[in-house]
């Protein structure tokens, strides 16, 4: 029979997770020495990177300068060896330009830019293993880049990919559920105020189902940002254990 | 050639358990953390106001000065102060002005006007010394420089005008992290085992050959460029290790920390310093040598 | 409460895809017994006394099977008798890969709460996840994953008392069976089980036979070809070799099949299959692999008679290649047609068949060949021991396979239906065989319904328009209970005329998604039988909230056009709204009353007035190329204590049919228009094709034999031409020529406006159509009721009534079930005309030959709207000379010529020599022909019965 059950009859996805569940959540922050914030994150297979540079000097054209803030720069890759498949991806194609787009529009509503005018912020994200939830891993793994470079933030971005079978969301789809068909939505939140910082939808989904699904993704947006919460603390414990005296 | 690898490994624990596992009673926020509802207090760095609440917007550790509170980030680009001593390069040679990297959120400018000349200090300005700046200092130059002023927008203005600030000639460049630089007297130091050391408060650090004898005349444009032998060039690379050494466990410079360091590591070999058990060790003597002398 | 324990599962598939999935192992996943105190379920499924009377077994226990005994077994296991049940993930996955409509079923018995099944989600447990071993293989590993759980089980119910129950294994693999013996199970096989069953020793007919298949003499000739395996199947659909298709065997030739291939486009072929070896095992309706043959061996399809109808004993295969040879031997060159044979199935389709027992001569054998109602089913070996209880009864039988070396499938008894020839099970056997829903409504269903006793809410009213006011009334045929339609007309003040059309508010009752929804939509119509209805919602709802019944207050919907005296719309109007009907008329009433110059009240003036409208609607209709079409519906007098038929009547048409009729049309096309408008992709329509121009052979034909000419290049030129076809002397002769072009129509279909560009309705010619006015009865209206009131502002839309893939697959289920349903009414009538004919015994009759063929004619009895066959060969004797001359068509037998139309005297008896078949049989009394006609029988007039009719 064609077609994977994604969701059984008890509750259980695939990989045995109930309908809410997330994957389970890995992160450090500070894994480069070199940038000024950077953090490796695992959500599941989903593996990513995330290196922050700046805020500096405005590189490249200078005419981009804003005078009231800081431009943000962002550059979305997927490691040729990610995906089952192993492809060349060159810079600059289609889906990652739209990535990086997205992943701009994201933090540029997050990070307090206007202390920084004429400036830059550079961030740059890469998937190491992709098993769905590209986005919403790449922001997490950005966001702690983000607080690691000491970058002021209103608040986490935190980003959940959800989606929907059989009348019930699914909170953080793996590849498998996300290529099974059916509407998948990407929302990256300001979970502690619940802004939406960016909500991405590609397929058609009918607008009474938008509600319940937009609540499952703010759910597990916020259970995301626990984690992070968490293993930015960790961090910030250890580090001023160091330097305290 | 021996090569040396290694498989990674799991970072220990041992540090958070051992000796230094004193808990911190610091206030530790993150991004989006209420610091006080009170309205009494004034906004300083790394917070905002969100609704009348008082909201860090970095991670770190909250600083009260009064009725002031600010949010210290762990790590972050160098904030630079009036008077900070600070090496930088130069990035960009502009009209009467060089642009300067110095690790802050904008290039900082060094004016012509802000730089001694060879000929005194009194020496006027010509249009002539304006076309010629690229003699002086060029593209990919390093400096020691003070903060003479900050604009608004955060960007730092540099002088050379002392002595001993001034184009850099041989030596290495350590880049650490600002926040580990001790505030200090003074920056520069003649370190006992043969080599001086700068230490940026930009997070900078120069390493160089301690000089003979001062040449005036030379304004600080002269590089030498006879050949360092061979003991100071190790006890340079010494250094520079035990620099990067420190900084990964978040020890704070000074010139005695450095010092000690130096001291300690002096029963290892130079390039074995940097494998992590060796410096663990290195860094864990040089904190204890420290706190003996400090009691 | 999440253990996230990664572990990794790799499968390889393709050459380089390595696919890394992740495997979260659990420790809230729960026993589902009531005798655990461990587990924090919050419900429990699998029952403390769980006790199915067993020798083997005398203690409580849970059954666990194995994956083949729930493929193999699904009817022991759907049983009431088998309770308390766990499944276990692995065999639910297992069994999802295999077959779906087990998978199907599986779950249906899952959900039924009275079957304690229990699904255990072994595969995510932490304790009974194993991983597979390297060198074991998948099946092994599962069934390893299987043992694991049932140690599980036992040990963990025992943590409740010994006396708990237990589980025990059902597995039909003698190597699992030891393995688990090993590791101290309780285990047994199927059928061990199933014999120490105490109390039900006739559960053991239900046994599948599959087993048997290896122990069976493997001497015996092998009958058939063997099938490729899939994989070969592919290959050879890839290259073009063998052909996909959907396999009909014919009605009327045992020997003889055609495969359906799907081309893309217009070019689907049929292929032929003629002969069991080329026939090959497959079965009505599966989906099969054919191979064609070489063109030398095309046959032209036979149109000879063949039934099965050898005893079971003697499987010699000389007779069955000689009648083969007959039917070769007919093929003329011209028609002959791609045949090929069939090389594999890729689908079995195979459903439970009603039918009969013919029991084994022997008295003694547990073995029966089993003839299923279906003709184009095979003859089924089944094996039961209650042989003489089942002989006379109607059962049940499902297939379990087909071996090589059997001329039969085997299968096995399912349930009994009960006694043939009875009118309930026949209804019974009809409504299976035409797969209608006919079940009680559940529980789940009825808990949907509204609380009585009801009434309209405030809320109601406040969202409705309150029409209570409006002289409203029914037009309905006698004895309806399920009134969906009302009419009101009045007179407004600029002169124009105000006409509503109220049709019941199903909606508002039955709400999108819920369980009564779900089974109105699966159930697609309301299907009326003789003497039955099946209701599509239930009675509370079709008799009652709904019936728009007079003189109490009912939810509508309304739609109101201003009209002026020329019926032109002016203006039309939709809206909810509460109306109070004042009477319902029977079409025959509403008659009187518009007739009766003397009644001058409100409902007769509404009636007045609607009727002079719809004079002028139909007139406009027809000017625009509308069809007037007849078919012979017949009405049963139907005893009111035996429910037996005592008369038929043909239905007659009064003005008043046609003015009800006039304003629903009206009603339809509006709605579709204002839905279509509003919801471009996914409205509901309803489209009648255009017949291709081939379809009207029979009519041209048929005119041109007196004299006429039939025009069909439009609509309009057919309606036309049939409207000046007449006959002198000869009344009917327009009635059957319509009667012959209503068989030429092609069937109207409900479509998603969306999926398709073609609307046009031919036969109503309109542009746009769809079904609006009887949603009591049809789950079209319901959605277009729905669709509408969204286009209104009057409730809010819900997913799946925009999405139009889901609204074209509704469709494709509205059209299956409209189609069934009037298959099944068909059956019905035809089964209530042979009830009636038993108690008439032999009649004369009037008729007209409808049809000519080969060697036959097809009359129809006016009288009864009754149509028949009169055969001039016959089996055992030389039949007369026959001459068929195609152009005509004429037959000449002997010396008499048969044209179409001329009238002929049949006498009427019922051949109930075949209990499962019978059938009226009519033979020819006049014009008579010797050695064909029959001598005129004395009819004895029936016994003396008050008549109902007249």
């Amino acid at each position: 029979m064609a077609g994977l059950e994604l969701l059984s009859d008890q509750g259980y996805r695939l990989d045995g997770r109930k309908a809410p569940e997330l994957r389970k959540v890995q992160a450090r922050m500070g894994v480069f020495a070199q940038a000024d914030g950077s953090a490796y994150i695992e959500q599941g297979n989903t593996k990513a990177l995330a290196v922050v540079y700046g805020p500096h000097e405005m590189r490249g054209s200078r005419s981009r300068t804003l005078h009231d803030r800081a431009v943000i720069n962002c550059q979305y890759s997927m490691a040729t060896f990610s995906t089952a498949e192993r492809k060349r991806r060159p810079h600059g194609d289609r889906k990652s330009t739209e990535m990086s787009l997205h992943l701009k529009q994201t933090f540029e509503a997050a990070v307090m830019t206007q202390l920084y005018p004429r400036s830059q912020i550079d961030i740059y994200v890469k998937v190491l293993q992709a098993d769905g939830g590209n986005y919403s891993v790449c922001v997490n793994a950005a966001t702690l880049a983000v607080i690691d470079a000491g970058i002021p933030m209103r608040d986490y971005v935190c980003a959940c990919t959800v989606g929907f079978v059989d009348e019930t969301p699914l909170a953080d789809l793996c590849f498998a559920e996300e290529s099974g068909g059916g509407s998948s939505l990407a929302l990256a939140l300001l979970p502690r105020g619940g802004q939406i910082a960016l909500l991405q939808m590609d397929a058609r989904l009918h607008q009474d189902h938008l509600e319940t699904l937009m609540e499952a993704a703010m759910t597990a947006c916020k259970g995301v940002s626990k984690v992070l919460d968490e293993v930015v603390r960790q961090h910030l414990q250890e580090v001023s254990v160091l330097t305290g005296e | 050639m021996a090569v040396d690898m290694r498989l990674p490994t799991f970072r220990s624990d041992s540090r958070s358990n051992s000796l230094f596992d004193r808990k911190v009673n610091k206030d530790l926020v993150v991004p989006g953390d209420v610091i006080t509802t009170d309205t009494g207090f004034m906004r300083g760095h790394g917070t905002y106001l969100d609704d009348d609440k008082l909201t860090a917007s970095v991670a770190g550790e909250v600083e009260r000065v009064d009725k002031l509170i600010c949010v210290k980030p762990l790590k972050t680009r160098f904030n630079g102060e009036v008077g900070d001593v600070i090496v930088g390069r130069i990035t960009e040679v502009q009209q009467k002005r060089w642009k300067v990297e110095t690790n802050s959120r904008l290039d900082s400018v060094l004016l012509l006007s802000s730089v001694n000349l060879p000929g005194g200090e009194l020496r006027r300005r010509s249009a002539e010394d304006e076309l010629t700046m690229r003699e002086y200092l060029q593209e990919g130059d390093l400096i020691s420089a003070e903060v003479q002023s900050v604009y608004a927008d955060g960007a730092l203005l540099l002088h050379t005008r002392s002595l001993k600030y001034g184009k850099l000639g041989q030596g290495v460049l350590v880049q650490i992290s600002p926040s580990l630089i001790k505030r200090q007297k003074t920056h520069f130091h003649n370190l006992p085992c043969g080599a001086s050391i700068i230490l940026g408060n930009n997070g900078f650090v120069w390493l160089y050959p301690t000089p003979g004898q001062q040449d005036e005349e030379a304004g600080g444009f002269y590089t030498s460029l006879e050949p360092v032998s061979l003991s100071d060039r190790e006890v340079i690379s010494r250094l520079r290790n035990c620099l990067l050494a420190l900084s990964a466990h978040k020890v704070l410079l000074y010139d005695t920390s450095v010092l000690y360091c130096y001291e300690v590591s002096l029963s290892q070999q130079v390039k074995d310093i940097l494998k992590p058990e060796v410096m663990e060790e290195i860094v864990m003597m040089t904190q204890q040598k420290l706190i003996e002398h400090e009691g | 409460m999440l253990k996230s324990k990664t572990f990794v599962k790799k499968t390889r598939s393709g050459g380089v895809m390595k696919i890394v999935r992740e495997h979260y192992l659990r420790d809230d996943i729960w026993c589902g017994s009531e005798v655990c105190t461990e587990c924090k379920q919050e419900s429990t499924v699998l029952q403390r006394d769980a006790c199915i009377e067993s020798d083997l077994c005398c203690f409580p226990h849970y059954l666990i099977p194995d994956t083949n005994v729930v493929l193999h077994q699904i009817d022991v296991l759907e049983d009431p008798l088998i309770r308390n049940v766990v499944i276990l993930q692995t065999v639910l996955q297992e069994v999802r890969h295999r077959s779906a409509p087990i998978y199907k079923r599986l779950k249906d018995i899952l959900h039924e709460q009275e079957k304690h099944f229990y699904t255990f989600t072994n595969e995510h447990h932490r304790e009974t996840f194993i991983e597979r071993e390297p060198g074991e293989s998948a099946n092994d590993r599962n069934d390893r994953a299987i043992r694991v759980a049932v140690k599980w089980y036992s040990h963990h119910l025992e943590k409740g008392g010994s006396d708990g129950p237990k589980a025990v294994l059902i597995t039909n693999d003698q190597g699992n069976k030891e393995k688990a013996e090993e590791s101290d199970l309780l285990v047994y096989k199927c059928e061990e089980y199933i014999k120490s069953l105490i109390a039900n020793p006739e559960l053991v007919d239900r046994l599948a036979l599959a087993n048997d298949e290896k122990n069976d003499i493997s001497s015996s000739k092998v009958l058939f070809p063997e099938h490729f395996p899939l994989s070969r199947i592919q290959v050879g659909i890839k290259s073009g070799t063998f052909l996909q298709g959907t396999f009909r065997a014919s009605r009327d030739n045992y020997l003889e099949a055609t495969v359906f291939v799907q081309g893309e486009g217009e070019d689907s072929t049929e292929v032929l299959l003629q002969g069991l070896q080329n026939l090959n095992r497959a079965i009505h309706q599966d989906v099969v692999a054919v191979q064609l043959l070489p063109r030398e061996q095309w046959l032209a399809p036979s149109s000879v008679v063949l039934h099965d109808e050898r005893e079971a004993k003697d499987e010699d295969a000389t007779e069955e290649e000689e009648k083969e040879k007959a039917m070769k031997n007919i093929a003329d060159d011209a028609a002959r047609k791609p045949t090929g044979r069939v090389v594999g199935i890729i689908k079995r389709n195979w459903r439970p068949f009603c039918g009969m027992l013919n029991s084994s001569l022997i008295k003694e054998s547990t073995r029966h060949l089993f003839t299923p109602a279906d003709r184009r089913v095979p003859r089924i070996r089944i094996e039961t021991r209650q042989a003489s209880a089942l002989a006379s009864q109607r059962i049940m039988v499902a297939i379990d396979g087909w071996p090589r070396h059997s001329r039969y499938p085997n299968g096995h008894f399912v349930r009994s239906l009960g006694a043939a020839g009875d009118k309930e099970t026949e209804t019974e056997v009809l409504l299976l065989e035409h797969d209608v829903p006919h079940q009680d409504f559940s529980q789940a269903v009825l808990s949907f319904l509204p609380k009585m006793p009801w009434s309209i809410t405030p809320e109601d009213m406040a969202v409705r328009q309150d029409l209570r006011a409006l002289t409203v009334c029914s037009v309905d045929p006698p004895g309806c209970t399920d009134i969906d339609d009302a009419l009101h007309c009045r007179t407004l003040e600029n002169g124009n005329l105000e006409v509503g059309v109220h049709i019941a508010d199903v909606s508002h009752f039955i709400r999108p998604g819920n369980a009564l929804d779900l089974e109105a939509s699966n159930r697609g119509t309301t299907v009326y039988l003789c003497g039955k209805r099946i209701d599509m919602v239930p009675e509370l709802l079709s008799s009652n909230l709904c019936s728009l019944r007079s003189n109490v207050e009912r939810l509508a919907f309304s739609c109101i056009w201003e009209m002026n005296n020329k019926a032109d719309i002016v203006k039309t109007r939709f809206t909810k709204s509460v109306i109070n009907s004042k009477a319902s008329l029977t079409y025959a009433e509403a008659q009187l009353r518009i007739d009766d110059t003397t009644m001058n009240d409100d409902i007769t003036n509404s009636l007045r007035g609607l009727n002079k409208l719809a004079k002028i609607l139909k007139r406009q209709r027809i000017e625009k190329g509308a069809l007037t079409l007849s078919s012979l519906e017949v009405r049963f007098h139907i005893d009111s204590e035996t429910h037996d038929p005592i008369d038929l009547q043909t239905k007659e048409l009064m003005e008043t049919n046609s003015m009800v009729e006039e304003f629903m049309l009206l009603a339809n096309i509006s709605v579709a228009q204002k839905i279509y408008d509003e919801f471009s992709e996914c409205a509901l329509l309803r489209k009648h094709p255009a017949p291709p121009p081939s379809n009207y052979d029979i009519l041209t034909k048929a005119a041109k034999s007196k004299g006429l000419a039939i025009h069909t290049d439009s609509a309009k030129a057919l309606a036309d031409s049939l409207d000046v076809a007449k006959v002198d002397g000869f009344p009917y002769f327009n009635t059957l020529l319509r009667i012959l072009a209503t068989r030429c129509m092609m069937q109207a279909v409900y479509f998603c406006s969306g999926m398709d560009s073609d609307f046009h309705h031919y036969g109503l010619a309109s542009p746009i159509y769809t079904h609006f006015t009887s949603p009591i009865r049809r789950y079209s209206d319901i959605i277009v009721h729905r669709l509408l009131a969204v286009a209104i502002g009057a409730d809010s839309t819900y997913p799946d009534l925009t999405d139009k893939h889901k609204q074209s697959a509704l469709c494709n289920n509205l059209n299956y079930r409209h189609k069934m349903s009037q298959y099944a009414q068909r059956a019905s009538v035809a089964f209530h005309t042979q009830l009636f004919f038993k108690s008439r015994g032999i009649l004369n009759e009037e008729g007209f030959i409808l049809f000519v063929r080969k060697n036959a004619i097809i009359v129809l009895i006016p009288k009864f709207g009754l149509e028949g066959t009169v055969f001039f060969d016959s089996k055992d004797k030389t039949g007369p000379k026959l001459v068929f001359d195609e152009e005509g068509p004429t037959l000449m037998v002997e010396q008499h010529t048969f044209k179409i139309f001329d009238k002929v005297k049949v006498t009427i008896s019922l051949d109930d020599s075949n209990v499962q078949h019978q059938k009226i049989r009519m033979s020819l009394v006049d014009p008579v022909i010797p050695g064909v006609s029959v001598p005129v029988t004395e009819v004895e007039p029936p016994a003396k019965k008050p008549k109902l009719d007249c």
